[in-house]
């Protein structure tokens, strides 16, 4: 029992120092890496929700750029036409693709590794086409037009003057914090041990008397909460609309996840960071070639795309597994 | 492998200082003297996002590379009041999640004097209210869309840089009806506000469609996967003999092909004029097996309009300057001359003019107030003055109709080439009185 509450609080401890750090970050950065990081705090939340779903319980899902798009409809939607502020609408984002995840668990507690894979891919496709078919209320191409709109008075008179990209961020930060708490708690549970048991050996977990298909689904529940609230949180940056959340984002989420480290929340981190940051570095890193833009244009897809092979082939328990291994030898 | 659950490692906290360590690496910190950021005593640093790459990039992707040269030639005569032209572009690819960090990246990193010239509806509609409320101009945009203009309360620094989508279509509509009221008439769109207000305006001109018979539509950019064939095929089953498009040229050259190949030969293509440059069609038909002169003679007859003279118009004092100077400065990947190059000079040549005329003392404000009292008597390539007043910034209010002849010239439909004006509202088509003021001699306007 002591044990428990120990690894909860060092848990929240871990969370809050990473909030702070954030912050701190957040406040002696220039602009555009402030709406970078906001960006990493964003789809922290989304990687994270492929760390539970692939990294612990075993479930591939190519669609969780769709789930994001659920979360990011459902927020604009509750913002635009109940005028109810971003916080109730982040709320909203959650509890509808939650529910989404719901659906989806149904179909994916049947279905396993290739033939789920299809499955959420296709919705990840599919969504263009519903934006159109309910233009009427989900805007069609172009979208909603939501932002996360001025920081607040009381943040302005506290800290002074705020940036837009600031206030992204701080705005992001305290969720990611929440998200960051709820995947440790969850991973350092019972309920996480289960899901692992069920990604390890179906049978075996079954034998235990683990409910495999209870568990799928609530893992889906889980994973898509997650996806939803990384999705409105992006969304807030502009516009809710299906070139937001194209198919690529799907595969972005995965590819960070991998290369970070599927099954650590660290290498979530650490892959949500390289995914936003390799283009920047790669452009800082060739600027003095003064490559031709067919060239430059192309090179993050190609060099994230090199980096996914190797850590597949090499080192796929990602970055994270191998600091780890690196320092215990 | 081992799992390690929790966060007690003492790793994570170490890759969040690293973390910081980085960030603070990527940042860089130009500072700048002047009142407004992107201007000094030497330079003025412009910024613009478009599709370099992916489906939606064809002939776009020249623009920028056609603006750079006409700058760059400005600035081999010495700038603009000793202040040399930079141009920062940004490939956001279409996609509206990529086009807010792009802009915030010339925002925030390059610190750009003024937008200029950026292509897209959808993804300029991700940025354009943030691109406002900074206070940064946002002019000659490269998209038709009538709601970035019509109100400038609600965006106060955006200017146009086409005649709107509704214009084109009033005009065209009128010319078609006229012409081929006896034939069925359909229309193949894309289905976002470009392809909506063109469907309005045609609406206006007295064009109806009716969906899933004589109005094919689709997702733009999905037109290189799904090749249209099932929008063709409706079309063609729904006996439509006049097909008008509203989509991209990419979509156009899909459009031509895919009814060809499934044996769908209607009497008459008339295609708005952002979707229909020859060049770009026949690159991209060539590109599936189309010879040149296959593709030239699909193209003959094809019906469309414009603002400004054809681009293979040599009789054209501005066409020849700008051809020269394309010859003489562009250093992009393909230079060919088209409507996309000569689209991309007349901005840069319009911005140039503009600069000057704010004159030495260059702000953010004075720019914007510049364009709203004296951009209506900026003179340029165009056959028709800017809209431009407190009221809209609306861009070209006029258009003329031609046809493409054999070498893909878009040549007048009647003997002369006859100029109409209208309004993006319900106001009637008449002949335009506008008379373009000549080309100085040195292709350098001082403002107006």
């Amino acid at each position: 029992m002591f044990k428990y509450k120990r690894t909860g609080i060092r848990n929240l401890a871990i969370a809050l120092i990473f909030t702070v750090a954030i912050i701190a970050l957040g406040a002696i950065l220039d602009p555009y890496n402030q709406g970078q990081l906001a960006v990493v705090s964003m789809l922290f939340i989304g990687v994270l929700s492929v760390t539970l779903l692939t990294g612990t319980s075993g479930q591939i899902s190519l669609g969780q750029g769709a789930l994001m798009a659920v979360g990011g409809y459902a927020s604009a939607l509750t913002i635009l036409n109940l005028g109810l502020s971003i916080w109730f609408a982040l709320v909203m984002a959650i509890i509808v693709s939650a529910l989404a995840g719901l659906l989806l668990g149904f179909a994916a507690a049947r279905l396993t590794g290739p033939y789920l894979a299809g499955t959420t891919l296709v919705l990840a496709l599919a969504l263009p086409s519903l934006a159109i078919r309910f233009e009427s209320v989900l805007g069609g191409d172009v979208g909603l037009n939501v932002d996360f709109g001025n920081p607040p008075a009381w943040l302005v008179s506290a800290f002074g003057e705020i940036g837009y990209e600031q206030w992204q961020l701080y705005a992001t930060v305290p969720l990611t914090c929440l998200a960051l708490l709820a995947t440790a708690n969850i991973l350092s549970s019972r309920t996480g041990r289960m899901w692992r048991a069920i990604r390890d050996h179906e049978s075996a977990a079954s034998l235990m008397g683990i409910n495999v298909s209870n568990n799928k689904i609530f893992t889906f529940v889980v994973s898509s909460g997650f996806a939803g609230l990384s999705g409105a949180l992006y969304g807030l940056r502009g516009i809710v609309g299906p070139s937001v959340y194209p198919i690529s984002l799907s595969l972005l989420l995965l590819t960070g996840a991998i290369l970070g480290g599927l099954r650590s929340i660290a290498g979530a981190l650490i892959g949500s960071a390289l995914v936003v940051f390799l283009p920047d570095l790669i452009e800082w890193a060739t600027r003095p070639l003064a490559l031709s833009e067919q060239i430059g244009n192309y090179l993050p897809g190609l060099i994230g795309g090199v980096l996914l092979h190797l850590t597949v082939i090499l080192n796929p328990g990602g970055i994270a597994h191998a600091l780890h291994r690196h320092k215990n030898k | 492998m081992k799992f390690h659950p929790s966060l007690s490692k003492p790793g994570f906290l170490t890759l969040v200082a690293g973390l910081a360590v980085g960030a603070l690496a990527l940042s860089s910190l130009p500072a700048n003297a002047a009142s407004d950021p992107g201007v000094t005593d030497t330079e003025i640093v412009l910024g613009m996002q478009l599709p370099q790459s992916g489906p939606a990039s064809p002939g776009y992707n020249k623009v920028d590379d056609a603006m750079r040269a006409y700058f760059d030639y400005v600035n081999s005569k010495g700038g603009v009041n000793g202040r040399m032209i930079r141009l920062e572009v940004k490939d956001d690819a279409y996609k509206a999640g990529l086009t807010v960090s792009t802009a915030s990246s010339l925002i925030n990193k390059e610190k750009v004097f003024a937008f200029v010239g950026s292509v897209g509806t959808q993804t300029h509609i991700s940025v354009i209210k943030d691109i406002n409320r900074r206070g940064i101009p946002d002019i000659f945009v490269n998209s038709g869309y009538s709601g970035f203009y019509t109100d400038p309360k609600k965006y106060p620094n955006s200017f146009g840089d086409l005649g709107t989508y509704v214009v084109e279509a009033k005009i065209l509509g009128k010319y078609l009806k006229e012409t081929y009221g006896d034939k069925k008439i359909g229309i193949l769109y894309q289905t976002d506000d470009f392809g909506r207000n063109a469907v309005a305006g045609f609406a206006t001109a007295g064009l109806k469609f009716t969906p899933k018979e004589t109005a094919a539509t689709f997702i733009a950019g999905t037109q290189g996967s799904l090749g249209l064939v099932s929008q063709m095929s409706q079309l063609k089953a729904a006996g439509v003999e006049v097909v008008i498009i509203a989509a991209v040229s990419s979509a156009s050259a899909v459009a031509i092909s895919t009814a060809a190949k499934i044996g769908y030969a209607p009497k008459k293509w008339a295609i708005i004029s952002v979707g229909a440059d020859a060049t770009t069609i026949q690159g991209l038909l060539y590109a599936g097996g189309v010879p040149f002169a296959t593709s030239a003679a699909m193209l003959t007859g094809v019906i469309s309009a414009s603002h400004a003279p054809a681009a293979g118009d040599s009789s054209d004092e501005f066409v020849t300057a700008f051809k020269k100077i394309n010859d003489d400065f562009n250093k992009g990947p393909s230079k060919a001359w088209d409507n996309n190059v000569l689209q991309g000079m007349n901005t840069a040549y319009l911005t140039t003019e503009a600069l000057f005329g704010v004159g030495k003392n260059l702000t953010r404000k004075a720019l914007v107030s510049y364009l709203e009292t004296k951009g209506s008597s900026l003179s340029s390539a165009a056959l028709v003055p800017l809209g431009y007043s407190k009221a809209t910034h609306e861009a070209y209010t006029g258009f003329w109709v031609g046809a493409y002849d054999a070498s893909t010239v878009l040549k007048p439909v009647g003997t002369d080439r006859v100029v109409y004006t209208t309004d993006s509202g319900s106001g009637p088509v008449t002949v335009s009185t506008y008379k373009r003021p000549a080309m100085p001699v040195d292709a350098l306007p001082k403002g107006a």
